[in-house]
């Protein structure tokens, strides 16, 4: 009997759910895609140079080749190599960890190293430190991929030739013998920044051996803006950042602090929990966000208000001015009474600043004003008054002393070499001829300066214009130290000797100053010495401490409250400026950091090259952003055509400086504004990095470094074909995510039921046995939807623990991506002004998996504790598997990618064979690397699950206590998931959260009708509207969408045909 | 009309089958033994680089296996020992022996001795010492009477059936924890290595994955 499932339409008169404009209009192409697996001519091989003839043929020859020796009969000799000589502590098969962390321009990162065999594998978060408490984000993940990149092959060179260390040990004497002929007048350094306390003391060791030396600091992305308001406003030496540990309403203008803002981490944990609900009556925060492109705070936020980012000064000029009406503040009534009476951003509706501004002040003392560092300083400024009207100062809004200090400016580095003041000049990291400010033209003036010299761990663009290159060491592989964001003391420690030879940026400071390469982490421990102020075994063990834990545990906050002082305040609030009209011939440009590539460091990255971007859901690429409204105005388009989003170019005119790039259609966009994301286009950087995006620091300058009005676009003409993950594996609109207001969920905490299909599902009769679930352990996961932020940490955390592969533009763009876990945005609304959420969707691991029934060679099985287990080895890459998975979670390799270059994937056998070495070595061990023909999946992390159990039992030997604690194992995803929104564990353990999670009333797993009984299920997503709000949205749910047709009458699991 | 076919053909189908099913039994039943491990792996005996004698080592000596494989224990490896574990005893004993050139040339410049591999057990296997010798298996389970050996041979097939053989009924193989490594061992007269297994089956909660995520991940 042929029983043909009806899947439910979407709710008929409630919100539909879209994930592309695309999708939204139902054009024709979009309806012919969606019921294709895979675009158009993805199996077929269309853009090949060698034609299937061809290939045959090639084959045919090297079959007969291949038989004619018979030589692969016999199993090769291979070699056990010991050791001759046994490292201490090191097990050979068993994983260690190490304290370290990734320097950051705004705090390091707290992290531990997983080593194996002597080489780091993967990243986590420190556990221990309060900063990071075991979380980490995608570029502390994929940071282990640029430590094995073999684009850091490089050799000392000298103008463009390889030399010799002795040389560069020449040149070091002539830069100090120079320096010091001239006490440093002519000697200048140009650095990036670390917040190293050691690079700081060697610095003032350098200024006072050349008092008259440059030492300038420049990174595109920091420019320093809140620094001076907290100078402004606490005094210098300051800085704030927000503390979310209490904040019950928050309002972010123009500011990501969820994503591409740095330090995000303990943001994202705190934000999460205050978000998280799990019964009727909990307390949830509320979060308003007032911006111009969409960015996952936007996505997390229950009141979005479209607002260009030169308008944010006028927008909390008027908010200021309403919490000045409802809460009297002498700092903030002297900051509006200096500041110029700017109009209301057009559009904006007043009544949103109002009952936005009484909210805040309703919550004062756990609310918090948060903008973007974009944002100048007059506004910084601000919004610091505004937050000591809220009395956020000290509670939401902490104040601390600053982590690093103040130096000279790229600019006046700049003019001194324009001077022709600088006779040599030392860029330690960095990449300034690619980033800095086009006005600058940092590459000319580069080459006026007759000894340059960089030091980078990677050759870019400036160390092709420096007479020197340097190779340096990635951070694990040299010692170090740090502070973080919170300005707790970290130590960096090397898990791996130098592969390249590298000198690290101390080392090489040292040599300047005239010291001896120090020996191992000597010159830490000098540094460390000095801030302990402790000796002799004391200094010992707190040293092996330090190291062992990776920081030093901060003392007690000092007792010192800062308060806003109302006159430096009012100094800069006088300076705000309103923003110029935008119109489609003159429209705003705002630069945002790209949040895979950060400011272009990394770019030769492939796992964030083929990271979708969280919102615009793009790999390989960077685009220019603008809203629906404004490409129609513009006659700009995005098409949809074989499946693949073709995009307008444009050229992009700024100031006199024009760049071309392609466009994306951005729904939520703010019009006559367009974003730009920064850190692509710089094809040197390697292979991976040649061909993607556009270079936006073309058309950036120092007078409107992030937000230029006067932007002009103009049509080019020609497309460019972007590699977009948002539109592949449709799984049309079917209540996949569940939503309530918050005043819903407290009268009905089981609302999940009642939406879609789930109420009317009829008893179900299953065709097919299934698996017998008998297994000590019941694996399952859940994904909070209240919590998750889409930020896409766990997708790069899946590849480093998974050995995912990468497979190009190329292949993304026909559906091929590997990831195991991907993460689906909806946007739900109207185009223009949409809301958004995110779901993360693995492997379902359902009970009735109905991959397992029609798989030929049974590679794919149930196992006892409800995994749905693949065997790579027995697969023969028939994806019927994939064809009969409802979830479009199974993935295929369809070449060879762990062995040919992905830009020679249609060679077939003549394509070189091969990994480099480097990249074989961050492989982790305990997962198999997959080859061409075999279908893979998310798999719980099998590896971890398997590895828990033995060490249970091997800790048991002859007791019959094998049980694994509560607790002990955390998936891949979940690890990384900085908003602990996953939940893994044993279902059979009451001790573990999952059970209690499974059993909540507003769990839900996808697709329930089909009855395959998934492990993964989400808890439905809550809001915290504001009723008070104009236009808020009260009710979530949407209402009964199928009318009339209940029960079985709607045929669904209805017998039809007969045979 | 005379017929087109002789009357021979008649059974010419009859005897193409039976020549066919002959030829199709030999095939199958030649790749069952020949393209086995059971003879394509058992009795690999490969010339190593060192005369090492286990059988010297271990019955004259009295060495228990872990002096040397020290990390069986602890490890999914059990590690190859580093030659400073051979020249512990052989700057001693036999420090001139010509048999020994290699290991002190090795130790001279700190090139390792390569040791050709025996057992191997495929990348896509999992396979983990730790498990076994902690839970009652002993070493000659898998790798036979090394004890005995004077060069090493591969004594099992290590097939996936033979694995799958053991994980089913592990009765058969389990021994009290502090026999692991005496491979001459034998259950005490007046027991049966069954009655023994099934004992500390049930005593130790003895239950071996036979799933496919038990080995392959």
């Amino acid at each position: 009997m042929k029983r043909i499932l009806h899947h439910p339409s979407g709710p008929a008169n409630g919100r539909t759910y879209w994930r592309s404009l695309g999708e939204y209009a139902r054009t024709p192409d979009f309806e012919e895609w969606l019921h294709r697996e895979f675009p158009a001519g993805a199996a077929e091989w269309e853009q090949d140079p060698l034609s299937r003839r061809n290939f045959l043929r090639l084959m045919g020859a090297s079959l007969a080749l291949a038989g004619l020796g018979l030589g692969g009969c016999r199993r090769p000799e291979a070699h056990l190599v010991p050791f001759t000589q046994s490292p201490e502590w090191l097990i050979s098969g068993k994983t260690m960890s190490f304290a370290t962390a990734q320097p950051r321009r705004r705090g390091a990162v707290p992290l531990l190293a997983t080593t194996f065999d002597g080489r780091p594998i993967k990243m986590e978060g420190n556990p221990l430190h309060p900063f990071s408490a075991g979380k980490s984000d995608n570029h502390a993940q994929a940071s282990i991929l640029d430590l094995y990149d073999p684009a850091r092959r490089h050799h000392l060179a000298f103008q463009g030739k390889r030399a010799e260390a002795a040389q560069l040990d020449a040149e070091v004497q002539r830069l100090r013998s120079e320096a010091t002929a001239s006490a440093g007048a002519t000697l200048a350094i140009l650095a990036d920044e670390t917040c190293s306390p050691t690079r700081e003391r060697l610095r003032t060791e350098l200024l006072r051996q050349f008092p008259q030396a440059t030492w300038a600091v420049y990174e595109p992305l920091s420019p320093g803006y809140d620094t001076e308001a907290a100078t402004a406003a606490f005094g210098p030496g300051t800085q704030f950042r927000a503390n979310l540990t209490n904040a019950s309403t928050i309002l972010a203008a123009d500011c990501d602090f969820l994503g591409s803002e740095d330090g995000d981490l303990a943001d994202t944990r705190n934000f999460a929990a205050a978000r998280r609900v799990r019964k009727p009556g909990d307390k949830i925060s509320r979060l308003y966000v007032a911006e111009p492109r969409f960015s996952i705070t936007g996505s997390m936020a229950d009141h979005r208000l479209r607002l260009r980012a030169g308008e944010v000064g006028a927008f909390l000029l008027e908010l200021g001015r309403q919490i000045r009406g409802l809460r009297a503040n002498a700092e903030l009534n002297a900051a509006l009474a200096a500041a110029p009476d700017l109009p209301l951003p057009h559009g904006v509706n007043p009544a949103w600043i109002r009952e936005c501004a009484a909210d805040l002040v309703a919550s004062a003392g756990r609310s918090v004003v948060l903008v973007g560092r974009r944002q100048s300083s007059p506004i910084q400024a601000l919004s610091l008054a505004i937050n000591s009207a809220l009395g956020a100062i000290g509670n939401t809004l902490a104040v601390q002393p600053a982590i690093s200090a103040r130096s000279t400016s790229i600019e006046d580095l700049a003019s001194r070499m324009k001077a022709g003041a600088v006779k040599s000049l030392v860029i330690l990291g960095g990449d300034p001829v690619y980033n800095a400010p086009a006005d600058l033209s940092f590459a000319s003036l580069l080459s006026t300066v007759p000894s340059s010299l960089h030091l980078a761990a990677q050759p870019n663009a400036t160390s092709a214009k420096t007479s020197w290159f340097v190779p340096g060491t990635h951070y694990l592989e040299s010692w170090g130290d740090a502070l973080a964001a919170d300005g707790s003391y970290l130590s960096i420690q090397p898990t791996i000797q130098p592969l390249w030879a590298g000198e690290s940026q101390l080392e090489f400071l040292c040599r300047l100053a005239g010291h001896a390469k120090p020996i191992g982490p000597a010159l830490i421990r000098e540094t460390f010495a000095a801030r302990t102020n402790q000796i002799g075994p004391a200094l010992e063990q707190a040293w092996s401490d330090f190291v062992r834990e990776g920081f030093l545990p901060s003392p007690p906050r000092s007792a010192a409250t800062y308060t806003v002082n109302a006159a430096g305040v009012a100094a800069l609030t006088a300076k705000i400026a309103g923003s110029s009209e935008t119109s489609a011939t003159s429209l705003e440009a705002a630069f945002v950091s790209s949040p895979a590539m950060d400011d272009g460091r990394y770019l030769n990255n492939g796992w964030l090259q083929e990271w979708p971007d969280p919102m615009t859901k793009l790999t390989w690429d960077n685009a220019i952003l603008l809203s629906p409204g404004t490409a129609k105005a513009l006659g700009l388009r995005n098409e949809i055509i074989k499946g693949i989003l073709v995009a307008d170019v444009v050229r992009a005119t700024l100031a006199g400086q024009t760049v071309e790039a392609p466009i994306l259609v951005a729904p939520g966009h703010v019009d006559f504004a367009v974003s730009l994301p920064l850190g692509y286009g710089q094809d040197e950087l390697g292979p991976v990095a040649k061909g993607s995006g556009f270079n936006a620091y073309r058309i950036r300058r120092t007078d409107a470094d992030y937000i230029a009005p006067g932007l002009k676009l103009e049509k080019t003409g020609r497309t460019r074909q972007l590699a977009v993950t948002q539109e592949h594996q449709v799984m049309e609109g079917r209540d996949l995510v569940r939503e309530a207001a918050v005043d819903e969920f407290n009268q009905d905490p089981g609302w999940v039921k009642k939406v879609g299909m789930d109420g009317h599902i009829p008893p179900n009769q299953s065709f097919y046995k299934s698996p017998k679930l008998d297994g000590e352990y019941q694996w399952a996961m859940v994904v909070d939807l209240s919590t998750c932020t889409g930020c896409n940490a766990c997708v790069t955390a899946c590849t480093a623990e998974n050995n995912i592969p990468i497979v190009g533009k190329d292949q993304v763009m026909k559906g091929r991506e590997m990831h195991w876990i991907r993460v689906d945005r909806y946007y739900t609304g109207e185009p223009e002004e949409p809301e958004a959420v995110s779901q993360p969707v693995a492997c379902m691991q359902c009970e009735n998996a109905p991959c397992e029934t029609v798989c030929p060679v049974n590679a794919t099985v149930h196992n006892e504790e409800g995994l749905n287990v693949m065997a790579y080895n027995r697969c023969i890459g028939t994806r019927y598997c994939a064809n009969n998975c409802p979830y479009k979670v199974r993935r295929f390799n369809f070449f060879d990618y762990n062995q040919r270059a992905l830009d020679k994937l249609y060679w077939g056998p003549i394509a070189p064979k091969g990994t480099e070495e480097t990249v074989k070595l961050q492989k982790n061990p305990n997962v198999t690397v997959r080859m061409r023909g075999v279908m893979e999946k998310c798999t719980f992390c099998v590896q971890r699950i398997e590895e828990a159990k033995i060490r249970a039992r091997v800790k048991a030997r002859d007791s019959a206590d094998i049980r694994i604690p509560a607790g002990s194992i955390q998936t891949a995803c979940q690890q990384a998931c900085p908003a602990d929104a996953i939940v893994f564990g044993d279902l059979k353990n009451d001790k573990e959260k999952v059970g209690q999670l499974r059993n909540l009333p507003q769990n839900y797993s996808l697709l329930e009708y089909l009855n395959v009984r998934p492990r993964l299920t989400y808890l439905g997503r809550v809001r915290n509207p504001n009723p008070a709000m104009p236009g808020a949205r009260t009710s979530y749910i949407p209402s009964h969408g199928h009318g009339e047709s209940h029960g079985s009458e709607n045929g669904h699991g209805k017998p039809e045909g007969g045979h | 009309m005379a017929n087109i076919f002789p009357r021979w053909t008649n059974w010419l189908p009859i005897k193409l089958l039976v020549c066919a099913a002959v030829v199709a039994a030999s095939i199958v039943s030649g790749m069952a033994y020949y393209f086995t491990p059971k003879y394509t792996r058992v009795g690999y005996q490969p010339t190593q680089p060192v005369e090492f004698d286990h059988s010297l080592h271990v019955n004259q000596l009295g060495m228990d296996c872990r002096y040397c494989h020290s990390q069986v224990e602890k490890s999914a490896h059990s590690n190859i020992p580093a030659t400073q574990t051979c020249m512990n005893c052989h700057t001693q004993i036999k420090a001139q022996s010509p048999k020994l050139e290699p290991v002190r040339q090795s130790w001279k410049s700190g090139q390792p001795v390569p040791w050709v591999r025996i057992h191997k057990a495929p990348d896509y296997v999992y396979f983990n010492h730790s498990i076994h010798v902690n839970r009652g298996i002993s070493c000659v389970a898998c790798h036979g009477h090394v004890n005995h050996m004077q060069v090493v041979w591969h004594d099992k097939p290590h097939s996936m059936g033979w694995c799958l053989e053991c994980h089913r009924a592990p009765a058969n193989h389990l021994r009290p924890l502090d026999q692991i490594t005496n491979l001459d061992w034998e259950p005490p007269t007046g027991t049966s290595q069954r009655d023994l297994g099934e004992k500390f089956v049930r005593e130790w909660n003895i239950n071996p994955p036979v799933s496919c995520s038990g080995c392959h991940r």
